[in-house]
């Protein structure tokens, strides 16, 4: 945490952030390098489109973000509710002057993203990646999905999109807010939203269950590029710790793990590969509830594959192994990053109770174990472990899986430490063999073993081409 | 729950407990007879007996109940802090003919009491009661523990389908118990606080225990 002051501090040289049309505004790499207002004039045709749509939407929906197109709209209805905004309204435009005007009213709905993403420009120099990676539509279909939501809510609906809208307004200028802190005020945030909820507007549980759920969902797309994987945690260094010591661990076998896999049965190794696809197809999402469905998604999997191995229902004694198990087969990617942004910004009462979070909780475990796992903890001796983790040996075989099931099944302490020394001596003498076969069979043929030199000038031996004479070629 | 106000009237009750127990002493019959009234049953067609829900009605007032299963092999003994943090309560589950898994239960009791203090209800179910004549652990010394650790010692049998419905019913009305003091006592406090997060979830640990895990996971 300590460190993200230095690592904010790539330096780029002004001009290079400046509108490539030379109008002395700043540029943004997410418009292709122009300011909001040239890029409004070299995109107007594209956008054109877009904005009628989205003032149609505005004009249906009579709500608070009418206000942001307030300026281009001519005020032409949201009489009442364009003063509800103001407030972050004139907080955004305060903090950056150079940008704003001309994206304000070109963005519309858009622009609540974007905008609140661009005023890191002018202060952190570098164009972040963020911005490139980001399809720059996609928080405005967010956007348009909440409020469609949001429309069945009737009256609250109108107050939660202000809050959730200005909530995230607020983050977005506290760039160097720690990751932790960030957590914090989104958790407090949800309780404070569902604090209300059901104190003014008295809605059933369930019912405001299912409004935190797309409220979560609108901030977390809104805050995804400053939440995930933050610079100013160590998330990236945990990924690469923990993919480094899995890929270190691909040698661990089901059978080390007793777990109750039968691989063997090809339905079972058709659950697992899917397991191992939902887990990594984890870091694809981007609200914490649709990770943790690939989560629960992965884990039904290997229930069924249990189910086909064993044949009962699976306890929490044959689950973790497998788990365990899918998980070094899969190595996901990002998978402390990811543990840790839906640890932050998930709804807690999810991940404490809910069915999902006891998967969840798994996983955590799973991670827990590889990551401290030890010899004793496979059942092999230390120099075993050793021999594996070194890569000098290993026990499985996944070419011939048939060969690593039934070996490792054998006793697996005397004997097999000294198998592959084995294997080697055995393969020694095997090549011996039949080099001296090949040796024999060629004595017969060359009986006049005549010791031919190649390079000698008087090579008269019939059947060989003479030897190729250097030439030199003019020019 | 004066505090609560208006929304008590309506509440449900959200408990989180988990299930410990080494491996073997039938901890997934005792759920699986529980939630579905099955004993080794042929053909079950539940997927998993790892996490169960029961909703129960008592006195009138809604409990849900999630139980969590935990791995009981030896090796895994060092993540339990990650499945039992926030839990409710706890059943720990021993084998009556086998005197290694009451000790593993006493090595559960002292770990739980450290990290969750007197929040947490406990219950020892000693299991399999229907092979007492191989008992191994006497009822006197089980009880006795139980009573010494401040936890309820039961007898069951998954197998016969004796004392399971109400060791569970007892848990849930001491969990009630416990989640109503912890509410008043919130209540004289921070009087805004306790109707947040539904249920008898400490909002004050919420954040951190949410924190925790992460640490747990990442620590090392």
């Amino acid at each position: 945490m300590s460190s993200k002051t230095e690592r904010r501090g790539i330096y780029v040289d002004q001009a290079a952030l400046l509108c490539k049309k030379g109008c002395g505004f700043f540029g943004n790499s997410a418009w292709g390098g122009f300011c909001s207002k040239c890029w409004r004039e070299v995109n107007q045709k594209d956008r054109a489109k877009q904005i009628e749509e989205d003032h149609a939407l505005a004009e249906r929906l009579q709500r608070e973000e009418e206000a942001t197109y307030a300026g281009s709209n001519a005020g032409a209805q949201s009489g009442n509710s364009s003063t509800q905004l103001s407030k972050p309204e004139e907080k955004r435009n305060s903090q950056k002057p150079l940008t704003v005007p001309a994206g304000k009213k070109f963005f519309s709905t858009l622009a609540k993203t974007t905008l609140g993403r661009d005023v890191n420009v002018p202060s952190q120099p570098a164009p972040t990646t963020s911005i490139s990676q980001q399809p720059v539509v996609e928080p405005d279909q967010a956007t348009r999905q909440f409020i469609d939501f949001l429309k069945t809510v009737q009256k609250p609906g109108r107050d939660i999109f202000k809050q959730c809208h200005s909530f995230c307004h607020s983050v977005a200028y506290k760039k160097d807010l720690g990751a932790e802190d960030l957590s914090e005020s989104v958790q407090d945030f949800y309780q404070n939203l569902s604090d209300r909820l059901h104190t003014v507007y008295k809605g059933s549980p369930e019912r405001i269950e299912v409004i935190m759920d797309e409220v979560e969902k609108y901030i977390t797309l809104q805050l995804y590029e400053q939440a995930f994987c933050p610079e100013s945690a160590d998330d990236e260094v945990k990924d690469l710790a923990i993919q480094k010591r899995i890929r270190a661990l691909h040698w661990v076998t089901v059978q080390m793990l007793c777990a109750p896999l039968k691989e063997e049965i090809p339905a079972v190794s058709d659950s697992l590969d899917k397991a191992i696809t939902d887990v990594i197809e984890m870091d694809s999402k981007r609200v914490p509830r649709d990770k943790l469905g690939y989560v629960t998604r992965c884990s039904k999997h290997i229930f069924s594959a249990i189910k086909r191995s064993k044949r009962e229902a699976a306890s929490a004694d044959d689950f973790l192994p497998a788990l365990i198990y899918v998980v070094l087969k899969a190595n996901p990617p990002r998978l402390q990053s990811n543990i840790q942004y839906i640890t932050r910004f998930c709804n807690p009462r999810r991940l404490m109770s809910g069915e999902d979070g006891y998967y969840f909780t798994n996983l955590c475990c799973a991670i827990a174990f590889i990551e401290k796992l030890d010899a004793q903890s496979l059942n092999l001796s230390p120099e075993e472990f050793e021999l594996y983790m070194s890569d000098q040996a290993s026990p499985d075989r996944p070419q011939a899986p048939g060969i690593s099931f039934s070996s490792s099944s054998s006793s697996r302490s005397g004997p097999r430490a000294d198998r592959p020394e084995n294997d080697l001596i055995d393969w020694g003498d095997g090549v011996e063999a039949s080099v001296q076969d090949v040796l024999d069979g060629l004595h017969l043929d060359s009986c006049t073993p005549s010791t031919s030199a190649i390079d000698s000038d008087n090579v008269d031996s019939e059947g060989l081409p003479p030897p190729l004479q250097p030439q030199v070629f003019a020019g | 729950m004066a505090a609560a106000g208006a929304t008590t009237a309506h509440r449900t009750y959200s408990f989180k407990v988990v299930l410990l127990g080494e491996g073997c002493v039938g901890k997934t019959s005792l759920v699986l007879r529980y939630c579905e009234n099955k004993f080794n049953d042929k053909h079950i067609t539940t997927l998993q007996a790892s996490f169960l829900t029961k909703k129960l009605n008592i006195t009138g007032k809604r409990v849900n109940l999630a139980i969590w299963d935990t791995a009981g092999q030896e090796r895994f003994h060092a993540l339990g802090p990650i499945y039992y943090r926030d839990s409710n309560g706890a059943i720990l589950v021993y084998d009556i003919t086998d005197e290694d898994s009451f000790q593993k239960v006493k090595n559960w009791v002292k770990e739980l009491r450290k990290m969750l203090g007197n929040e947490i209800c406990l219950c020892i179910v000693g299991n399999k009661i229907d092979l007492e004549k191989e008992r191994h652990v006497s009822v006197e010394e089980a009880e006795a523990y139980a009573e010494s650790v401040g936890a309820k010692h039961y007898h069951t049998s998954a197998k016969l389908n004796k004392g399971i419905e109400e060791m569970f019913l007892d848990l849930c009305k001491r969990m009630m118990e416990t989640a109503q003091v912890e509410e008043r006592s919130k209540g004289n406090g921070t009087s805004h606080a306790s109707t947040g997060r539904r249920g008898v979830q400490i909002i004050d640990d919420e954040p951190q225990a949410a924190t925790a895990a992460g640490g747990c996971c990442s620590s090392g």
